[in-house]
């Protein structure tokens, strides 16, 4: 049932409410992901001090949780900006209360992404060599590795994705500019760029984001489709697949809506915006999700099929150990939770609703961390040669790392929010209210 | 001398005629410029800005695309690896690289290109800007001293509810 528009003023108001002071309960949970996130520094810290030795990485298994983790957050990157871009570009009216909170979740999870590979380096200080400058012997780099694949698709990626969460910013913060003081008043005043209102600067603003969702579409594409070839260019068993590319592209829009969804969630009921993230809002993002997950199973089983029909031995025995082997625990639990769940909750017309939809998503969280998991782990503690096959077991440091970017994306997520408006307030046009 | 005036409007039709009869009287599309405190679309011919950008993002693309494989080219050059016959300078494998960077030219060509055209970095400061209320239009006209009646009238038998001098903020 519809009821009566908002108007402006009102919508103003309930979206730069929340940007107004801290409660005791905001400031306590800052805090709190503070703190994890300042022992995952430590742990980081004690890791560069002692040695990338204190981690759980051995022979063969030399790609442990930290390259789980880089996969699993440029997944999660693709939440906003890929989604934002799809949405912008067909023009989906609905999108408009979720673009901003998708786009700030691409920014936060590409810089812990991206973090990754620093701190898998072992040897941080040296990461300056992937800069492309001659070292002393004036060797270059070698601009074949698929390494420089991912700095130049990274770097792209962040820029891009920078680029196009701060113009829609432009002309919220150039009204909030006009309300505040202080120092939010010479923050917003910087970030504004002087914007006026003027028809040349809307125009020119609506030009530079339908262009740039076009390329930020290409370049997210491509982004995920680097960090499968990292793999897929090695001719390791279940590795070496053709359609490791495509593959990884569905596991991060999958990710990255379940990510979006979870996050929406909490910031309606922390932020009271209940009258802007509406139902309808959940359950169009939990159809996109049940159509993920279909496309996810539809691209693990035909891995698995060829996989399987091929017969090959030393892909069978990874094949094995991930059906009824000792990975058979986290495979089964991923297809639970990345198919059965989202099919019964979401497929079912009425159990779908904002509850099961945000069940479904931390579940899908839960099994893409794992798929990512099993594409690396047991295809690097079983290589080729069997007495080469080894075990692998996370330390404390990994672990702790793991966790502490899990508080630092809330963390960084929780700052955005207190900064700036987590929903357009310019593109919220005044609509009709719906009843839950 | 060039003096401004401002009309208010609530409706983005009256708007239109206002700007149609400005059009009519003379005023080019750099003496009027519309406020608003969310995008305002008018019809095509209304008050059209002819823009560069989608050139600018290819053109930057291109450049970004030139300069990286020069740069890959050269460099891959300039140290001769055993390669063992294979060549030093492969188009597979650095193909990645130039997609990206070829992506990189467009979107900083484009973000360039904006802060550009929206004239942002570069405004006039003698020129008044009008304060917008929220839900309405506000048209700025730039007159000679001689023909404020003449655009002060259009404006307000196009339905402006209120017409005023603009002065330039102290």
């Amino acid at each position: 049932m519809a009821l009566a528009p908002i108007p402006y003023h009102q919508v103003r108001d309930d979206l730069w409410r929340p940007l107004a002071g801290a409660s005791k309960r905001y400031t306590l949970t800052l805090a709190l992901l503070s703190a994890v996130a300042l022992w995952g520094l430590i742990a980081w810290g004690y890791q560069i001090h002692v040695g990338i030795g204190v981690a759980g990485i051995r022979r063969p298994v030399f790609w442990g949780f930290y390259l789980v983790d880089f996969v699993f957050w440029i997944g999660i990157s693709h939440a906003g900006t890929l989604i934002s871009a799809i949405l912008r570009l067909t023009d989906a009216d609905w999108r408009k209360p979720v673009t901003r909170a998708a786009e700030a979740i691409t920014v936060f999870a590409l810089m812990i992404g991206g973090m990754f590979p620093l701190i898998h380096l072992g040897r941080v200080w040296v990461f300056y060599w992937l800069f492309p400058y001659p070292n002393s012997r004036l060797l270059w780099p070698n601009f074949r590795s698929p390494l420089m694949w991912d700095v130049t698709a990274i770097s792209t990626y962040l820029t891009g994705s920078m680029i196009f969460l701060y113009l829609p910013l432009i002309p919220d913060v150039a009204q909030l500019a006009e309300r505040t003081t202080g120092w939010r008043l010479r923050l917003y005043k910087l970030l504004s760029l002087g914007w006026s209102g003027s028809d040349r600067e809307w125009h020119a603003l609506e030009r530079a984001m339908r262009l740039m969702a076009g390329i930020i579409l290409a370049v997210a594409v491509s982004v995920h489709s680097i960090v499968a070839w990292d793999f897929a260019m090695a001719i390791a068993p279940l590795w070496h697949s053709t359609i490791f590319a495509p593959y990884f592209v569905v596991g991060a829009i999958f990710s990255g809506l379940a990510g979006l969804i979870v996050a929406l969630n909490i910031i309606r009921r922390t932020m009271h915006l209940e009258a802007y993230l509406t139902p309808h809002h959940f359950k169009n993002l939990a159809k996109l999700l049940l159509l993920m997950s279909l496309l996810w199973l539809y691209f693990t089983f035909a891995e698995h099929l060829t996989v399987w029909y091929g017969n090959e031995p030393k892909e069978m025995n990874i094949f094995g150990a991930r059906m009824r082997g000792r990975f058979s625990p986290e495979f089964w639990v991923m297809v639970f939770v990345n198919f059965v769940v989202p099919f019964v909750l979401l497929g079912i017309r009425r159990l779908r609703s904002i509850t099961t939809a945000t069940i479904a998503s931390v579940g899908v969280l839960i099994g893409m961390w794992l798929e990512r998991y099993l594409i690396i782990v047991p295809t690097l503690s079983m290589p080729r040669l069997p007495a080469a096959w080894g075990r692998y077991s996370p330390s404390w440091v990994e672990i702790s790392i793991t966790v502490a970017t899990f508080a630092a994306m809330a963390m960084l997520y929780l700052i955005f929010a207190k900064l700036f408006p987590i929903v357009s307030v310019w593109e919220f046009e005044p609509h009709a209210q719906e009843e839950e | 001398m060039s003096l401004y005036l401002t009309g208010v409007f609530s409706y983005k039709d009256a708007a239109i005629q206002a700007v149609k009869d400005l059009k009519a009287a003379g005023y080019g599309p750099e003496d009027v410029i519309v406020f608003s405190d969310e995008p305002v679309e008018f019809p095509r011919g209304v008050l059209d800005r002819p823009s560069h950008m989608s050139l600018a993002a290819v053109s930057g693309a291109i450049t970004f695309l030139v300069l990286c494989v020069s740069f890959v080219y050269f460099t891959q050059y300039n140290y001769r690896l055993a390669t063992g016959g294979m060549p030093i300078f492969s188009f597979w494998p650095t193909s990645v690289i130039f997609y990206e960077m070829t992506m990189l030219g467009a979107i900083l060509s484009t973000f360039g290109w904006f802060i550009w055209e929206s004239g942002l970095l570069r405004r006039d400061k003698s020129v008044p800007v009008p304060a917008i209320e929220p839900e309405v239009i506000c048209l700025r006209v730039r007159y000679s001293p001689e023909q404020y009646e003449t655009a002060a009238t259009i404006l307000e038998k196009a339905g402006a509810y209120s017409v005023a001098r603009l002065e330039k903020a102290a």
